[in-house]
């Protein structure tokens, strides 16, 4: 394989720059804001063959390279890299596969610019190599070429293993207990895989042909995946070790329990939670209605409540919708725990932010009906136990938008399915299960969690990150031994 | 004419010789029931509601078809003639689904749901389209007594929706004839008549034909008279009674029809003949095309840019900007204008100035239903030499092959088109309904259009877009053009559009123009499609092989459909009270439906659906052998009542089914279980049998009293709370929520005994994943789908889960299928 070192001279060597960290980061082309806020197609295009190899010349392909560790899955970053410099696009996607079963995902979703990016030595002296999109680039690659991946998995070991919920975390899991030889079923409660991947992220920003893709991967590794089946209140997760012969298994149920405000007017007719108001856009497809036939939410003014990842997806549905788009959000925009490319695409959009207030009563009208929001006015005290600065509201500084529809966007719990149907499944106060730290096994021996229903409402990556830790845990729970790594993978199926 | 006085009611009238007693009555101002007598049709003497009495004349005549006679004493009102009159009403009432008329919680109801429900079946008021538009109903409230003794006999025919646009639901007729003979009126030679004799006569084509062979026109005319909503106008019924009506013309051909545009929140939601003669006569298109023509998903509604080969929305003022900078090169007689023919004479008048007296240029004015391929050839020659490189086409009127020819596009349309997305400008365009101005027709006169109604987000009339854009090029005095009338006054003699080769008024085959602005009309509305009108070639997609085999379905009751369907899993675990999801299709809504049964052995699952909307139609258009899409569950939190000895089931409606579970297993451990089931009427009353079986003792209510006690379930819950041996230690009542909400109130001096109840808010994933089942319970939010569906009856907010429930109802009622045929529902099985 790859080591890493010089790269090999490829053609378009010769017309490259000479001195790599002189090329400026190179951009990603998006749509026009002005004409996307009327569709709901991707809004970054993705790099060219050229832009990427541009793009990974500027990398140093580091001896000890800090991106890696950045990375909660651990993917082999300068390797993969080195190849899209060489033009080996197809070698690199092999590559990034070893560790992600999801590149596509990951590299539109990721928060690179706080992890792999936020580590990489450019960064200190200016900008960092564009990995996330590099990523992106490889696997869309892949996925346009047509060209069937080659399924690496090892020879049957005859263990059997149980996921629960086919979201990023249970799909990591599942990806790797399969490449390892095991026999995989993953049980997902709603009608199609992907889990927040499917309901959650919109379509602009993650298309959901990409998310298929990615999973169809799985199935060709063999893994099943049985839509409509809702573990806890079909066979409890007791049910797969005792009773369905599993050997292991995986809770990956994700945070699905939308927490609300817990003010005045909260069940009026016009207040959505951020969930449902994506699930009706996103999984549901009402941006097509009435072909599908669930009802879109129609408003002529969405008021977002949140500051997150998943605020913005809403508000710049909403633009989308065709309604008008105003964020509310109780701290300061520097406290935002959205990226900040989703915040500047919000606002390119037209999102309208108001920041450093916060919601204190839903207006209804006397029909249950929403009519808006009043607000109060924030401004930051000293830090609290997040170590941000604390709100608090200014006296005396109520004020009403008007608004026909609030989506509530402040998080979500746990869902409650598994760890009410199986008692033994021990919770924190917050909910989520609890998981030991390494090897992420529950209070039941045998099984093991990960994702947001062990971490609370997190990203994609850190639940997939879990994934990859409890699946090596599973492996040794079912073997006894470490996993192989991917290097032996490769050796032990390289013909003789 | 020779003047005929006579006496009513003991007031002397004077008529014309020739008019009827009824003519005379009306004269008087004096109200005499009827619903078969017409203004428009001659007497016909059905209904008999008219009957009164005439000194000298033996029996009972019929007002509507005694003609006036000198000197003749009329009484409209006795004793006699009032009980006659209910006699003749029971019976016609007898043949018609009444059970609302007669219901003791009528008003309630109509406030709890103020619409109707969309069900498939009209089997009462509270189902059906035509409520607020029903002169039977009205008839029935109005008369004194409305004793409807008589029990309904209900025949369940299937309701005919093969034909496009009109539904018909022969339950409701009660054949007074105003269909066939308004046809007959309007059309000489009616399509339909009166079928069959007895209780099997119907209203039908002849030979049983569909109404498109038949030689119906689709005018509508029966659609409009029909006093029972048997005859439906399937994209208007459920929006209710239109609020407003507007005088137009219809611009869809060049005969510029006279037409009603009946509206509804200021949006066409149908378009009617104006008078029921034959000179008011519709084509199919300008009856039942307008109101999608105009709610089209895919208007346009943004002007559109092209910047850096992306067409990007702009404001008006930049749009207007580059399209003027643009066309000012193109003034040496190498732009052409296209046209539609059939537009606002203002629109052309403007279009025509802006081509010749501004531009130097070409016009010309596509003829209706005409599309790019009727492009002149001389013209296609003249953009392919290069000798037009300008066009502005005001719909899709140029071949997309000589795009690449010219050197600049722009497209004012309605509709997008591949033309519309290689332009280089795209301006909005205000069409039919929206627009107001005059009318030329192909004979030459001139009528009027609007006012206009509302054009959707910055669409703007056409000849808005050409007078700003010609005061950009010069033209500074077209400012004065502020408001249609000042254009009008400018146009003189204008050329007549070139008329059809036959009229769409005499049929609908092969006479209606298939196109407008050069789109398919059959893309736009969908069910002309069954006319032979030509469309687009649509993506297939293709049958999916996975899903749920339904072993068995049936209509076990008007409305309600059982289902048993193979799905092991959710067999092999489901409890009493829990649900499943169910999506029919792909594209179907994830709707909640409670089980009824199911069998672990056979791995098979049995549900009962009503059928009252989009998913539960598209559910109930599948046959035994079909898959459903999803099935997923058992969902919610199962109900043990095993601690009661003593339980009382109360089910109404789909709850009747969903009861079934407990009663049997109750029943099963030796439990005491008294069964209460409520239907409006005898006909929809279901699973009597196998209730029967798992019970003690089984109580009917309906609303009509037609199974012996009229009343709901709660009386017989009050009876069996108040009685000392039946009494219950536990409750359950499940049905719709105005049923269980009245069951919790008779039931609250009681409240020790727990009344549980199945919520049913709207919900979309049913695992507490999105939270739009929310029910305040003891002050508490609570998921219907996760901690429900059962509640205490007793704490529940029942006016918020109303009110939630109906979050969707404007939007739910777009979400029904228009396509008769194609759509999910077969339903002449």
């Amino acid at each position: 394989m790859n080591s890493g070192m010089e790269p090999t001279p490829s053609r378009s060597e010769s017309k490259r720059p000479q001195r790599p960290a002189r090329v400026p980061r190179q951009p990603m082309p998006e749509q026009d804001p002005r004409r996307r806020v009327t569709n709901f197609e991707e809004v970054p295009r993705g790099y060219t063959p050229e832009l990427a190899m541009l793009e990974a010349s500027r990398c140093l392909e580091c001896k000890k390279p800090k991106c890696v560790a950045g990375c909660p899955v651990d993917i082999a970053i300068p390797q993969f890299i080195g190849l899209i410099k060489e033009g080996k696009f197809e070698e690199a996607a092999v590559k990034l596969k070893e560790q992600t079963a999801l590149p596509a995902v990951c590299g539109r979703v990721c928060p690179q610019e706080s992890q792999c990016e936020a580590e990489c030595v450019l960064a200190r002296k200016g900008e960092s190599v564009a990995i996330g999109r590099l990523e992106r680039f490889v696997a869309d690659y892949t996925l346009q070429s047509g060209k069937e991946e080659k399924a690496v998995r090892l020879p049957p070991t005859g263990k059997r293993a149980a996921v629960i919920g086919a979201g990023p975390a249970g799909i990591t899991v599942a990806g790797d207990l399969a490449r390892w030889g095991h026999e995989v079923v993953v049980f997902e409660a709603l009608h199609l895989p992907g889990g927040v991947l499917m309901y959650g992220i919109p379509e602009f920003r993650l298309p959901k042909h990409i998310v298929q893709h990615e999973i169809e991967q799985l199935r060709r590794l063999g893994v099943k995946i049985l839509t409509d089946h809702i573990i806890g209140k079909t066979q409890t997760v007791e049910d797969l070790l005792k009773t369905e012969g599993f050997d292991t298994v995986f809770v990956g149920s994700g945070a699905g329990l939308p927490m609300f405000l817990g003010i005045p007017g909260e069940n009026a007719v016009g207040v959505y939670s951020a969930n449902e108001y994506l699930t009706r856009v996103n999984l549901m497809k009402a941006y097509d209605f009435p072909r599908h036939a669930t009802s879109p939410v129609r408003a002529a003014h969405v008021i977002t409540v949140g500051g997150g990842n998943v605020a913005m997806d809403s508000a710049r549905t909403a633009v989308r919708m065709g309604a008008k788009s105003t964020v509310v959000y109780r701290r300061a925009r520097e406290q935002m725990p959205a990226r900040a490319e989703e915040i500047h695409h919000a606002e390119e959009e037209g999102v309208d932010l108001q920041l450093l207030t916060n919601p204190v009563r839903i207006v209804v009208g006397p029909d249950n009906r929403v009519r808006g929001v009043e607000c109060i006015r924030m401004e930051l005290g000293p830090p609290d136990e997040s170590g941000r600065q604390r709100p608090e509201p200014v006296e005396g500084s109520e004020f009403i938008i008007e608004a026909d529809a609030i989506v509530v966007s402040i998080g979500n719990r746990p869902n409650p399915l598994i760890p009410r149907t199986s008692p033994d499944l021990k919770t924190t106060r917050w909910g989520t299960l609890e998981a030991e730290e390494e090897s992420l096994q529950t209070t039941i021996p045998g099984v093991f969690a990960g994702g947001d229903v062990v971490s609370g409402a997190a990203t994609v990556i850190s639940a997939m990150g879990q994934g990859k830790q409890a699946a090596r845990a599973m492996h040794r729970h079912m073997t006894g031994d470490d996993p192989p790594t991917p290097e032996a993978i490769a050796e032990r199926l390289a013909p003789d | 004419m020779k003047e005929i006085t006579l006496t009513i009611d003991g007031q002397p009238v004077s008529v014309a010789s020739g008019a009827s007693v009824l003519d005379a009555a009306k004269a008087l101002g004096i109200e005499v029931p009827s619903i078969c007598s017409h203004p428009d049709l001659p007497a016909y003497g059905a209904c008999r509601m008219c009957v009164v009495e005439i000194e000298s004349v033996r029996g009972f005549p019929t007002a509507c078809t005694t003609p006036a006679a000198d000197g003749m004493v009329v009484r409209t009102e006795s004793e006699t003639l009032r009980r006659l009159r209910e006699n003749t009403l029971e019976l016609m009432m007898s043949g018609h689904p009444n059970a609302c008329l007669v219901c003791d919680y009528r008003a309630v109801c109509e406030k709890h749901k103020p619409t109707p429900s969309k069900a498939g079946t009209s089997t009462r008021c509270g189902l059906c389209g035509n409520r607020s538009e029903c002169d039977l109903r009205e008839l029935v409230l109005s008369s004194p007594g409305r004793n409807l003794g008589l029990p309904t006999i209900y025949s369940r025919k299937k309701v005919e929706r093969d034909d496009p646009f009109i539904e018909r639901d022969h339950n409701l007729c009660i054949l007074c004839g105003l269909c066939w003979r308004i046809c007959d009126k309007i059309h000489g030679q009616p399509a339909i008549s009166i079928v069959r004799r007895g209780k099997e006569a119907r209203i039908a084509a002849s030979f049983d034909r569909s109404w498109v062979d038949s030689g119906c026109t689709f005018c509508g005319a029966c659609v409009d008279i029909c006093p029972t909503g048997t005859i439906s106008d399937r994209f208007a019924k459920w929006h209710g009674h239109p609020e407003n009506k507007i005088l137009s013309t219809c611009m869809l051909c060049p005969e510029g029809c006279a037409f009603h545009e009946m509206t509804e929140n200021n949006r066409v939601v149908a378009t009617r003949m104006t008078g029921f003669k034959p000179e008011n006569r519709l084509c199919a298109l300008g009856r039942f095309a307008y109101p999608q023509l105009l709610q089209d998903r895919h208007r346009l509604d943004r002007p559109l840019l092209r910047e850096s080969g992306e067409l990007v929305p702009v404001s008006q003022e930049e749009a207007m900007e580059a399209l003027a900078a643009a066309l000012d090169g193109f003034r040496d007689g190498s732009f052409l204008l296209l046209g539609n023919d059939t537009e606002l004479r203002e629109t052309k008048h403007l279009y025509r100035s802006l081509a010749g007296d501004v531009l130097h240029g070409k016009a010309l004015f596509m003829a209706a239903g005409s599309g790019a391929e009727d492009l002149p050839e001389e013209l296609a020659d003249a953009i392919e030499s290069g000798a037009i490189r300008a066009v502005l086409s005001a719909g899709n009127f140029l071949p997309t092959g000589l795009r690449e020819h010219l050197d600049f596009l722009a497209v004012i349309d309605a509709f997008p088109s591949t033309l519309s997305a290689s332009a280089d400008v795209v301006l909005p365009a205000s069409i039919l309904a929206e627009t107001t101005g005059t009318f030329r027709d192909a004979a030459g006169d001139v009528k009027g259009v609007g006012p206009a109604l509302p054009a959707p987000e910055q669409a703007r009339p056409e000849w808005h877009w050409v007078r700003d854009l010609a005061q950009r090029l010069g033209a500074e005095d077209w400012c004065r053009f502020r408001y249609a009338p000042e254009v009008t006054r400018t146009i003189g003699d204008d050329p007549a559009p070139a008329p059809l080769r036959t009229r769409p008024r005499d049929s609908v085959k092969d006479s209606l123009p298939t196109r407008f602005r050069g789109h398919f009309l059959a893309d736009r509305v969908p069910a002309l499609r069954a006319f032979g009108l030509p469309s687009t070639p649509a993506e297939e997609t293709g049958a999916d092989k996975r899903g749920f085999p339904i072993r068995r379905k049936e209509e076990i009751a008007p409305n309600f459909h059982s289902f048993l369907v193979e799905a092991p899993e959710i067999a092999r675990y489901a409890r009493p009270g829990q649900f499943i999801m169910l999506m029919a299709s792909e594209t179907s809504e994830r709707v909640p439906f409670t089980l009824t049964d199911w069998d672990p052995e056979a791995g098979t699952i049995l549900f009962i659906i009503e059928e009252t909307g989009r998913s539960s139609r598209e559910l109930c258009a599948l046959r035994a052998g079909d898959r459903i899409a999803h099935v997923s569950g058992p969902l919610g939190a199962p109900l043990d009542l095993s601690g009661a000895g003593t339980i009382a089931l109360a089910g109404g409606c789909y709850g009747i089914g969903a009861i079934y579970p407990f009663a049997k297993a109750l029943h099963r451990a030796g439990k005491r279980v008294f069964v209460v089931l409520e239907a409006s009427s005898h006909f929809l009353m279901y699973f009597e049998d196998e209730l029967r079986e798992f019970c003690e003792e089984i109580f009917f209510t309906t609303r009509d009293g037609s199974m012996g006690r009229k009343g709901a379930v709660h009386d017989v819950l009050v009876e069996l709370l108040q009685s000392g041996d039946k009494r219950p230690d536990a409750m359950a009542a499940i049905g719709c929520t105005l049923m269980m909400q009245m069951a919790t109130e008779a039931t609250r001096p009681w409240s020790d005994v727990p009344l549980h109840v199945a919520l049913n808010p709207i919900m979309i994933d049913g695992t507490g994943m999105c939270g739009a089942c929310r029910v305040s319970v003891g002050g508490q939010t609570n998921f219907a789908c996760v901690d429900g569906p059962f509640f205490n009856g007793h704490e529940v907010d029942w006016a918020e889960l109303a009110s939630r429930r109906g979050a969707f109802v404007q939007v739910e009622v777009e979400a029904m299928p228009q396509n008769g045929t194609l759509a999910a529902h077969p339903c002449r099985h």
